[in-house]
Order: structure tokens, then C-alpha cells, then sequence
């Protein structure tokens, strides 16, 4: 237990902050006073700072039922995940931590979105793979059969 | 040799990608009916590429977590274990996880009863080994 406190220690923002005089005295979880007249006077946000709480957008599904609840804050700054998606198709840099695979994923997703931005109508992926589909690697639904014979 | 290897990949993976592009197809046409929603064949392009990729993730992080348990075969818990993020997602997973164990049990169940109807009675001693037998497959 006592390694795991000092490891959440490390990891606190403070420990860069107050460097030189970082000791790891105290064996609390919580903020010390001076850490926290540190914390309360550079990072809290208060109602006179004039800008909103950051939160990051919660879990939803649209087909499942949902257990967590969702809070509605208006007076909270949601995080967007999808704002700045036109920079998304390439790496962004990194420093300590290297892009993950299904970061690399997310990418390649997002440049092909991007190349298929100008297409019209037809599809160059579905045109594509067309000559490769196998019709026993699929289902199709007894009741869908003929309807999609006649779309295609 | 490397290179018809090579070929030959690209082929599966190609010919992999259009049964996931129609699948995708298929159940997008659903969501279609169900929200009176068009989905454009682009689209429909990206949610089957990103599915195809997120297979992938799927596919690497159960071998780990198989592997985690000291197994090399891949079961359901493991599965459950892809969905440990989301509360209302491991819910989900899990009810269908249950339902597939018991309705495999009422298959076993149902093929002793003929195989043990075929064969006679059995003696006291093998209907325990079966009701133990059953409880273990329940269990994975």
C-alpha cells in the first residue's frame, strides 16, 4: 500500500510544480495545506475565472439501455472528441507515450473518410470489394432475400 | 513463395472485408427502417472499415486476455472482458452470454435424456458425473 501512495504522489501535477521542495513526508492521500493553497490559488476554477468546468462527454448507446446516468450540466464545458476531426488523418506528435495501434486505426479511418469526402453516388470501397464477396461468408435474412436482390 | 503468400493474404483479407461491408450493409438498411434514416454508400464504407479494423483490436486483446488466464482457447469470460468499460454494455454481453449457456445446456440436456433412453437407466452414480459435468460447462 505504501508504494501505491507514493506512485499517486508522483503522478499528482504538484510533484513537478513545488520540485525543489517536494518532500514525501506526508503519507496522506489528500492534499497537504500548502498543496492545497497552491492548488486553490493557480488551477481551481472559481466563478469569478469566467469559464466553464471542462467534463468529458459520457458513455451513450443509441441501442442499448443505458445504466449510467448522464448529469446535465449547462454550466460545464463539455470536451469534444469531434471537433477538430479534420486534423485528424495524420499522427499527431507525441512525447513520452507512441501512437497505439488502434490510435493508427482511428487515423487510417479518418484519411479514408477524407478521400471519400468528394465522391458522388457511387463508392469506390464497395466497388472494390464487390468481385471479392463469397455469398457463404454472409447472412442473408430469409425475409430481406429479394429485396436486396432488387436493390443491387 | 513469399510473395503468392502475400498475394494470397491480400486476397483473404479483401474478400474478409466484403462480407463485413455487406454485413454492415445489411444491418445499416435496419437502422435505416427502424429511424427513417438514408445511410450514403460512403458511409456505409467507413462504418465497415472501421469494423473490420476494430476487429482486429478485438482479436489481439482476447488473446491476451486468454493468455492472462493461462489459456490458449478464447471463452466467453474473455469476451465479457472486451465490454468491462461500459456498465450498461457488460450488461448487455453478459444477458447474451447467459442466454447461449443455458440454451447449450438444454441441448446437452436434451441429448443425454436420448442417449440414456437409448441406452436404459442409467445407475445413480452416472446421473451425479452428469449433473457435475453440466455445472462446469456452466461455469465457463
Amino acid at each position: 500500500e505504501r508504494r501505491c501512495s507514493s506512485l499517486q504522489h508522483k503522478s499528482a501535477p504538484f510533484s513537478c510544480v513545488t520540485g525543489q521542495k517536494q518532500t514525501f513526508s506526508h503519507e496522506n492521500w489528500f492534499l497537504s495545506p500548502e498543496e492545497y493553497e497552491t492548488w486553490d490559488r493557480l488551477y481551481r476554477i472559481k466563478e469569478s475565472d469566467g469559464i466553464k468546468e471542462p467534463v468529458l462527454p459520457r458513455t451513450q448507446f443509441e441501442t442499448l439501455e443505458n445504466l449510467e446516468e448522464i448529469p446535465q450540466e449547462g454550466a460545464a464545458r463539455e470536451l469534444s472528441l469531434c471537433e477538430w476531426s479534420l486534423w485528424q488523418s495524420r499522427p499527431f506528435p507525441t512525447a513520452l507515450v507512441g501512437h497505439s495501434e488502434p490510435c493508427h486505426h482511428f487515423i487510417s479511418a479518418m484519411e479514408m473518410m477524407e478521400h471519400m469526402r468528394q465522391e458522388q453516388g457511387d463508392c469506390s470501397y464497395g466497388r472494390e470489394l464487390q468481385p471479392h464477396l463469397c455469398v457463404e461468408d454472409v447472412n442473408i435474412p430469409r425475409n430481406k432475400r429479394h429485396l436486396r436482390m432488387a436493390k443491387s | 513463395m513469399a510473395a503468392a503468400g502475400d498475394g494470397e493474404r491480400l486476397l483473404l483479407t479483401q474478400r474478409l472485408k466484403a462480407a463485413v461491408h455487406y454485413t454492415v450493409g445489411c444491418l445499416c438498411q435496419e437502422v435505416e427502417e427502424d429511424k427513417d434514416i438514408g445511410f450514403s454508400k460512403q458511409s456505409i464504407a467507413a462504418i465497415s472499415e472501421i469494423t473490420f479494423r476494430q476487429c482486429e483490436t478485438f482479436a489481439r486483446d482476447l488473446e491476451m486476455f486468454a493468455r492472462h488466464a493461462k489459456r490458449s482457447t478464447i471463452n466467453t469470460e474473455d469476451v465479457k472482458l472486451l465490454a468491462r468499460r461500459s456498465s450498461s454494455l457488460l450488461k448487455y454481453i453478459t444477458q447474451k452470454s447467459d442466454e447461449l449457456a443455458s440454451s447449450n445446456l438444454e441441448q446437452k440436456e436434451k441429448k443425454k435424456k436420448k442417449s440414456s433412453a437409448a441406452k436404459g437407466e442409467r445407475t445413480p452414480g452416472e446421473k451425479e458425473a452428469a449433473v457435475t459435468e453440466n455445472e462446469d460447462s456452466n461455469m465457463s
